[in-house]
């Protein structure tokens, strides 16, 4: 397996969703790739910090301490510096401030890992409903079939799927 | 299961029995049978002078289910169309409207409305017929009668499949009374057939104008992406490595291309045709998207694989090189696992 391909795989290998000869053929890449191994260990990181998150509510007085020392003139070292003096004074500001930092990170990846999951659960009624769309040239294509096919995707896309029934 | 399928094969010895199914005429000693390129002559001249109205019944085995669609089905020239769907209760009261460049869908039951883009050609292309009598294996199997009108049965076979549909032409309007397909073993995968049908009504053209119930969501779901015209622009547009041969199986060749959007799902899709069927391939990267657990899993290829079986449609998911790959055909299962052999073998750019 070569690089790109071993990296564009690395998300899902640890997702645990690849089968076992592509499982198989990244771990045997990982074995010989230090720079595969290093990503994988930073995409782990970030899973691991995802998880172990708290939800932390900011202190009530958090936005009004960080405006009055805004607010506050400190001509020695310029607005920026009374700001991070200040804010070290508070560790509560301190610990929000590396949570944003962490969610700046994090947010993006998680983002990707739920487009990931999105698109692979709307992937079929797109194609099928594409598919349909474009079938519309076949001269022996049934009008009514293709009708009732677009409309079960469509159905699908805004969040509900029709179960066919047997008709028993 | 056993009994399921026992249900299944019953289902569709039912509906080969009935009107349009059995006993063909195989000619009458006074009429000769038609040409196929002069019955398919007439077939494809009827989108453009024939308009009708009537019953239309659907039965389908999508993988291990059956499933019977009636519907009201009137069609106005050139491409309008307006399906009322009666039964089963999953869809009864669905209405879909087509006026030739738009299609509207309600869906009562979610008080909803889909706009999108227009499935049906109204265009009759007769000079199309000779093209399809040598691309495919015509042949004209009989005359029958199929709710009190003469039809010529007209049987298609596509590439060396085995798999073919065979078609209940109505001699004189064109319209097909009854359509089959089978599969490779020829048994029935797909009825459809007009209980009751009417033509020359000049049915109004309101019927095909559709109107809005007050108070209903509205949304539109349009093809995404200007299409392109060869394998060449597509590499251009997608923006990974994708596979796009010009010419898949021998027949059927590059039709256009885009990359197709739904939200968070993005694909480059590659259309092709023989000049009669389409196949779509769609190719999006395994990073972007998660593999698609639909239909049954398939031995296909070194990673996942899965065969999801509308009846009409099938469809063959796969992933190989950091891509997930579909390809879509209403031609056999075999067709389409080959034409996924050849993409596997392709080069990507």
């Amino acid at each position: 397996m070569t690089h790109l391909a071993a990296s564009q795989r690395l998300s899902a290998y640890l997702d645990g969703e690849l089968g076992t000869a592509e499982r198989r053929a990244v771990e045997t890449h990982l074995r010989t790739c230090p720079v595969c191994r290093r990503d994988l260990a930073e995409l782990e990181q970030v899973k691991t910090l995802l998880g172990a998150l708290p939800e932390v509510e900011p202190p009530a007085g958090l936005f009004a301490d960080i405006r009055r020392e805004l607010e506050r003139p400190t001509p020695v070292l310029g607005p920026l510096g009374g700001w991070l003096r200040g804010a070290f004074r508070r560790p509560a500001v301190v610990a929000a401030a590396a949570l944003l930092a962490v969610l700046l990170i994090a947010l993006p990846l998680a983002k990707g890992r739920i487009d990931r999951l999105q698109a692979a659960n709307v992937g079929a009624d797109v194609y099928v409903r594409e598919h349909a769309l474009l079938s519309a040239t076949d001269p022996f294509a049934d009008r009514a079939y293709l009708g009732l096919l677009i409309g079960d995707a469509n159905v699908a896309l805004v969040g509900q799927r029709r179960a066919p029934e047997d008709g028993r | 299961m056993r009994r399921l399928a026992g249900w299944v094969a019953g289902a569709l010895l039912l509906f080969a029995a009935q009107p349009g199914a059995a006993g063909l005429r195989t000619g009458a000693p006074t009429r000769p049978l038609p040409e196929p390129a002069a019955i398919l002559r007439t077939l494809l001249r009827a989108p453009a002078l024939i308009d009708y109205e009537g019953t239309k019944v659907i039965s389908t085995v999508r993988g291990r289910t059956a499933e019977t669609v009636t519907m009201l089905e009137a069609y106005k020239r050139l491409g309008k169309l307006r399906l009322e769907f009666l039964s089963p209760e999953s869809v009864s009261g669905r209405l879909v409207v087509d006026d030739g460049a738009s299609s509207w869908q309600y869906e009562p039951s979610m008080h909803l409305v889909v706009r999108g883009p227009s499935f049906v050609s109204g265009v009759g292309r007769p000079e199309r017929a000779e093209e399809i009598v040598r691309g495919y294996g015509v042949r004209i199997l009989g005359r029958e009668e199929v709710i009190g009108r003469d039809t010529v049965v007209v049987s298609l076979a596509a590439g060396r499949s085995g798999s073919h549909r065979r078609l209940w032409v109505d001699e004189a309007t064109g319209v097909p009374l009854r359509t089959e397909e089978r599969d490779t073993r020829g048994e029935i995968v797909f009825v459809s057939y007009f209980s009751r049908i009417s033509y020359s009504l000049n049915l109004p053209p309101a019927l095909f104008q559709f109107r809005q119930p007050a108070g209903a969501r509205v949304v539109a779901f349009h093809l995404t992406g200007d299409p392109v015209a060869t394998p060449s622009e597509l590499l251009g547009l997608a923006r990974s490595p994708v596979a796009v041969p010009a010419l898949l199986l021998g027949r059927y060749r590059f039709h256009d291309g885009r990359i197709a959007q739904h939200g968070a799902f993005s694909a480059a899709v590659a259309t092709y045709s023989d000049g009669i069927s389409v196949l779509t391939v769609f190719q999006t990267p395994s990073s972007r998207m998660a593999f698609p657990e639909v239909g049954a899993p398939i031995a296909f290829g070194p990673g996942s694989a899965r065969l999801l079986d509308l009846g009409y449609f099938r469809v063959v998911l796969w992933q190989r090189g950091g891509m997930n790959f579909a390809v879509l055909g209403n031609v056999p299962r075999t067709i389409l696992l080959q034409a996924a052999d050849e993409l596997n073998a392709a080069r990507p750019r």
